[in-house]
């Protein structure tokens, strides 16, 4: 065994870690080194000043006093926990209310309370009854009002035929009004739903809704006559949406016999067709082409008073 | 050597009573598991010096040490019923122990833990009156002992503990502490060199 080897193996030899083997050979080298056998002597030595370490403590009484203290109150604590007392279980009856619970129970509430009402709200509504319908059809215009559109997501563009002719064509088209392009989900809002009875008219008219908004934007663009093309993308794509819808109301009015539905769906078509043809980047004499046809038609107007 | 012997074994105990059957450790976990509480005082009078001197080589502070001492024991009365059958019962107080004594050490800051040892190692040097000069030494090797264990760090600190104070094989270290063998051999070699480096004056060999 050699030098380094030994002086490894010297701890764990003394602390009686090293294997048989290990010692044997630790301890035949010992014996011929006296290098080795010095280092050894010094780690005795060592462990020999460890073992006068003398910590002066003594175990007062008081510590297992304090131990048993606490056993016993834990003791105590799991056998009111396990055993059934009558009059804890009576007095708990007329105890006053824990509020460890107050506020969750609360929060609860308020939760279903919010959802319910985000329900009653949004609920689907029953189909009224023809009688209804009859009785409020028969009722009076309302003094030849156009009904109007109170949907707060659409800023309603100023017409250019309410315009004053002065009024400059500015090559911006960055505020657009927005249109909500989602079916409305509460048709009183677009027209007294007292006037439909089923549906499909409920269908139409939110139909007719989106195409009025439709054109109402197309109509606002701003552009001038020196724009190399005009931003038409938005209106082209809800156009196509609404054209697909528009055929599909038109046949299902025709088949039914809703011959004023099918009318003013038929009336509407040619212009979803025209905005849809556009190209995203549409040219302004196309753009003016067709504004000048919707205002020219009264489309909007028609479309408004249906 | 003796002194070490004594903290180990029955010798000397109170209330213990070696070799005896019904007083075995099994035995003595076996009455406590059925709510007798004058065993777990016997075992509380076996092992509470190897405990207490174990914590307070891991904090420094006797007040403390004795605090830890009484939580240890309060836990191991809660976990009695857990403990399995072929775990060694003081290998099994001593990872209690540890784990009590690193929960206020954790708690402490290192700066605070410092200033408590050295004002403890000048109170045993000054607050008595005239002994012997081998007693003086021996008073001053403690408080050399001492302050050399709190500079080590905490794993070092409790390797060398447990080996060297506390005579535990490398298997009931790893046990205790959770540490690798090749870990603890390690840490214990570097901290025996640490060790030797402070209390190299006063090794006569």
């Amino acid at each position: 065994m050699k030098c380094n080897e030994c002086l490894n193996l010297l701890g764990a030899y003394l602390d009686g870690e090293a294997n048989e083997r290990q010692a044997d050979q630790v301890r035949a080298h010992l014996t011929t080194c006296a290098q080795c056998e010095n280092q050894f002597e010094a780690l005795t030595a060592e462990n020999e000043i460890y073992t006068r370490y003398d910590r002066e403590i003594q175990i007062s009484p008081a510590i297992w006093n304090r131990i048993a203290a606490r056993i016993n109150a834990e003791d105590r604590q799991i056998e009111r926990g396990s055993k059934f007392s009558l009059a804890e279980w009576v007095s708990g009856l007329f105890a006053m209310p824990s509020l460890r619970f107050a506020m969750p129970t609360v929060a609860l509430i308020a939760i279903a309370l919010v959802v319910g009402l985000a329900y009653w709200r949004t609920r689907p509504l029953p189909t009224k009854p023809d009688t209804t319908a009859k009785v409020n059809n028969v009722a009076p215009p309302t003094s030849g009002k156009e009904p109007q559109v109170t949907n707060p997501e659409i800023e309603r563009p100023t017409p250019l035929d309410q315009a004053p002719a002065s009024a400059p064509i500015v090559a911006s088209n960055s505020k657009r009004p927005r249109i909500n392009t989602s079916r409305s989900t509460d048709q009183s809002d677009v027209l007294p739903d007292v006037a439909f009875t089923d549906i499909e008219d409920r269908d139409t008219a939110s139909h007719l809704e989106q195409a009025q908004n439709l054109l109402l934007s197309f109509r606002s663009i701003k552009y001038s006559d020196t724009d190399e093309e005009v931003d038409v993308s938005y209106e082209r794509v809800e156009s196509r949406r609404l054209l697909n819808e528009n055929v599909v109301l038109r046949r299902d009015a025709e088949m039914t016999g809703k011959f004023p539905a099918k009318t003013m769906l038929g009336s509407l078509e040619p212009f979803l067709i025209d905005i849809a043809n556009l190209p995203d980047k549409a040219k302004p004499s196309d753009v003016r082409q067709i504004t000048d046809r919707v205002q020219k038609t009264e489309i909007v107007a028609e479309l408004r008073g249906y | 050597m003796k002194r070490l012997a004594q903290e180990l074994s029955l010798e000397g105990q109170p209330g213990a009573f070696a070799g005896s059957l019904m007083n075995s450790s099994a035995d003595l976990v076996a009455r406590a598991c059925q709510g007798e509480q004058e065993a777990f005082r016997l075992i509380f009078e076996r092992y509470s010096r190897p405990i207490i001197s174990f914590i307070y080589d891991l904090v420094g502070d006797r007040e403390l040490a004795e605090d830890l001492t009484q939580e240890t024991f309060v836990r191991a009365h809660r976990g009695l019923k857990a403990l399995r059958e072929e775990a060694k019962l003081s290998t099994w107080l001593f990872g209690i122990a540890k784990n009590v004594a690193r929960e206020s050490l954790r708690s402490r800051t290192r700066q605070q833990q410092r200033v408590e040892l050295d004002d403890a190692a000048v109170l045993d040097l000054s607050d008595r009156g005239p002994a012997p000069v081998d007693q003086l030494l021996d008073r001053e090797l403690n408080g050399v002992i001492r302050r050399s264990l709190a500079a080590l760090d905490d794993d070092k600190r409790m390797v060398f503990t447990l080996k060297i104070l506390h005579q535990c094989s490398y298997e009931e270290i790893a046990e205790i502490t959770g540490f690798s063998i090749p870990k603890l051999k390690t840490d214990l070699h570097r901290a025996r060199v640490e060790m030797r480096r402070r209390i190299g004056p006063y090794v006569r060999v």
